[in-house]
């Protein structure tokens, strides 16, 4: 019941953004009403609408993430918070969850008229509905915990800095070289898997990490930064050691590429 | 002993914070005892503030620890916050929320909600509850942050300033409630304030910090027996030698004569000595200047 207080209380702060996907859609339905081939407008409408609702979500996760704690820490708002009886996740997952449905809803407000009066939502919104979903949930949940802790960072200006710094070279230099060595073996379906995994294994680390800046930061937002970038640091160790792991594993069973050359191409 | 600690509102045992080089609170240690009014007095920049933070388990402080009615508020926060009303230096509720929704969602929170008493209280300081609390004036603001912060009927209550900004019949009404909540319920309160005046008939123990440090712990009546104010004519001719018997923590003298603050002794008994009583505010300067001067 708390979790849900909290999400109400953030509702009531934000959900003018609402109006960004109402808004997007009455554009486009207006857009609809001057085209002459009608099959053609509303085919484009579809993916017009999918791409637009999906990247409207991930822009409102994403300012929803890099405002949610931190702007109330350095307004000094957030004792507001904590002088009541809430328990950090309470207060973490109430926020999360606020962002995540205000994400999700303008995204549909933006997508979902122009899909239904574009009459294919029985062949497309119904089959792929699911995914389109999932993608956009999941993208949303990422961005908005990837930038709950890039705004900690940023706007405590401590020392600690350097080390996220660190993480964030050592980690997209660990990714890369990964990568490389995949994709030298033609293993692009493992690939895609690695990415997923450490896209999986980086969402919970952000997760736990923004937990813990609530949790032991409280209204310290250098504390707060200081857990922030140590969970971070420990989450890119972790997940380069599974994804070293993992990247062996598959070199060392899989067949080694069959290299043919054709016989036109041989050189003297 | 054991209960008696346990159930002490506030026991701060050698608190410290630093940041940085900068040691902002030093060794802080005070009880508040049931039902009384401490307030924490201080200078801009003394402590009071971090301290209040420690207090509310906003900040672990890098020394020593707090205890609220005999547990940790650092680890049982969420716990001891149903028993604590606080209203903080600036206010801080969401200013999107009209005053309504501040009431809804405090009141979702607490078991021990007084609805009827929160209504009565924003009645009588005509709050409008439809207007967002961002567009409240201060003094309006700081009446719904105390409103909120009585509602769930605290066991201690944590002001923070809670007259900073406002005018005099706004100061006055948030002295009344306080008053009347002290009568009504004997609520423990922690006060910080610079409004000495206002304070002076409610506190019942004075705590005053000054760099950091505790620098006065006792009770406003033992601090004015202990202190005395005395003034004498131009004609009088008093040395200082004269004075030196009665401990002056403070003395000044000019052409319309001179006055001072002794700390022992019956000064009635030096001819042409005037006693005069010892406001909170006087005995605050006296005491904060000698520390300075010592420092």
């Amino acid at each position: 019941m708390s979790i849900l207080a909290v999400t109400r209380r953030e509702w009531t702060g934000r959900r003018n953004v609402l109006l960004l996907g109402l808004g997007y859609s009455v554009l486009q339905l207006i857009g609809l009403s001057f085209e002459s081939d009608m099959k053609i407008a509303y085919e484009k409408s579809i993916f017009m609408s999918v791409g637009v609702g999906i990247g409207l979500a991930w822009v409102i996760a994403l300012l929803f993430g890099a405002t949610m704690v931190s702007r109330d820490l350095e307004e000094r708002r957030f004792g507001f918070f904590l002088n009541q009886p809430l328990h950090a996740a309470q207060i973490f997952l109430g926020k999360v969850l606020a962002g995540l449905g205000l994400a999700l809803l303008a995204g549909l407000l933006a997508s979902v008229p122009a899909l239904l009066l574009g009459g294919m939502w029985r062949q497309f919104l119904l089959k792929d509905a699911g995914s389109i979903l999932g993608i956009g949930l999941a993208g949303s949940l990422f961005l908005l915990l990837l930038f709950h802790a890039v705004s900690i960072q940023v706007r405590s200006r401590s020392l600690w800095l350097l080390l996220d710094l660190v993480t964030w070279t050592a980690f997209f230099a660990g990714v890369r070289w990964l990568s490389q060595r995949l994709m030298g073996a033609w293993a692009f379906q493992d690939l895609v898997h690695l990415w997923l995994g450490l896209l999986a294994g980086g969402t919970l680390g952000l997760g736990i990490a923004g937990y813990l800046q609530v949790a032991q930061g409280r209204a310290d937002l250098q504390r707060g930064h200081r857990w922030v970038s140590v969970t971070l640091a420990l989450t890119a160790g972790l997940l380069l050691l599974a994804g070293w792991v993992d990247t062996a594993w598959v070199l060392k069973h899989r067949p080694p590429v069959a290299w043919t050359s054709q016989p036109g191409n041989r050189s003297r | 002993m054991t209960s008696q600690v346990e159930t002490l509102p506030i026991a701060c045992h050698q608190v410290g914070v630093r940041y940085g080089r900068t040691q902002a609170l030093d060794q802080a240690s005070f009880q508040v005892e049931p039902g009384q009014v401490y307030a924490l007095l201080g200078r801009n920049g003394s402590g009071k503030t971090s301290l209040v933070r420690c207090l509310l388990g906003h900040q672990k402080p890098t020394a020593g620890r707090i205890e609220l009615f005999g547990q940790d508020v650092w680890s049982a926060r969420q716990t001891l916050m149903h028993r604590v009303g606080v209203v903080a230096e600036e206010p801080d509720a969401p200013p999107l929320m009209t005053t309504r929704q501040l009431v809804r969602f405090c009141g979702s929170l607490y078991p021990t909600w007084d609805q009827a008493g929160v209504d009565q209280r924003l009645g009588r300081f005509r709050i409008p509850l439809d207007l967002p609390f961002g567009r409240l004036s201060r003094g309006q603001k700081g009446q719904v942050s105390l409103a909120l912060a009585l509602g769930p009927k605290p066991s201690l209550l944590v002001l923070d300033d809670p007259t900073l900004g406002l005018d005099a019949v706004a100061r006055r009404e948030v002295y009344d409630e306080l008053l009347g909540e002290l009568g009504e319920r004997g609520t423990t309160v922690l006060i910080t304030t610079h409004d000495l005046a206002g304070i002076e008939g409610l506190a019942d123990r004075i705590g005053i910090l000054h760099q950091g440090r505790l620098l006065v712990d006792a009770s406003l009546e033992d601090l004015k027996a202990r202190h005395r104010k005395v003034s004498w004519a131009p004609s009088q001719a008093v040395a200082p030698t004269d004075l030196a018997p009665f401990a002056p923590l403070w003395s000044r003298t000019g052409s319309l004569g001179g006055e001072a603050i002794l700390t022992q002794g019956d000064p009635s008994q030096l001819p042409g000595l005037q006693v005069h009583p010892l406001s909170l505010e006087e005995l605050f300067v006296a005491l904060v200047g000698e520390a300075e001067v010592a420092s």
